[in-house]
């Protein structure tokens, strides 16, 4: 664990596209980024059994989350040539159609900014500590499982 | 000498509640089995643990303070 502080990734509720196109703004002033890269993830409405997907509600082990997030950003940073890179995970509860997880990596090149981002959207579902309740429209609920390329 | 136990995702809809305490808990092994006696749908159950938010994949003896996480499978993002 290095000494450098570790920063928060969520949000209470949905990720607004708002707070995506102010964060997108705030790079006009860093004019050696040539590249950025975007994932959005957005609460499907899945039916499954006939019943359908209203929201998820996500739940973390915070603490860990954090320093596994603090791990893979470390890990990218040493891996990627990135200018810098932001992410932004929900907890609680987020509507079907609403934005849950956005990651944006921006480099001097596409390549970085890409391939980056790519793997920190593989790592956070793979490695982080966060659960998705599945709550149907009749209030019933069974557990989210990530696929491997979902 | 007691052992918080913490737990996430399904595993709260099982024991009904996301966090518990267990008195003289020697090590991870003991906890488990503790909670397999009072909750049987444990038992099937996958989860990893984590002891003091590092997982472990052997038998971990307990330290004054512990926490110990049960992890089912991750579904972020």
């Amino acid at each position: 664990m290095t000494e450098k502080k570790i920063k928060n990734i969520f949000i209470t509720g949905p990720i607004s596209p708002t707070f995506i196109s102010d964060s997108i703004a705030k790079h006009n002033t860093k004019t050696g980024i040539g590249a950025h890269s975007i994932f959005l993830g957005q609460v499907r409405r899945d039916v499954i059994n006939e019943k359908t997907v209203g929201a998820i509600e996500y739940t973390t082990y915070q603490e860990m989350a954090l320093e596994k997030m603090h791990e893979i950003r470390e890990a990218i940073f040493e891996k990627y040539p990135l200018t810098c890179m932001h992410i932004y995970h929900s907890l609680g509860n987020v509507s079907a159609g609403e934005i849950s997880l956005f990651v944006f990596t921006s480099a001097p090149h596409r390549k970085a900014a890409i391939d980056a981002c790519e793997e920190v959207v593989e790592r956070i579902k793979a490695e982080l500590p966060v659960w998705g309740k599945e709550v149907f429209e009749d209030n019933s609920h069974q557990w989210k499982q990530n696929k491997t390329e979902n | 000498m007691t052992t918080r136990i913490i737990v996430f995702g399904q595993l709260t809809d099982i024991i009904n509640s996301s966090e518990l305490a267990l008195d003289n808990i020697r090590d991870t092994d003991s906890v488990v089995e503790e909670l397999n006696n009072r909750y049987p749908a444990l038992v099937s159950a996958k989860y990893m643990i984590a002891v003091d938010k590092q997982t472990v994949t052997e038998n971990t003896i307990l330290k004054e303070g512990s926490t110990v996480a049960l992890l089912p499978p991750f579904s972020g993002g």
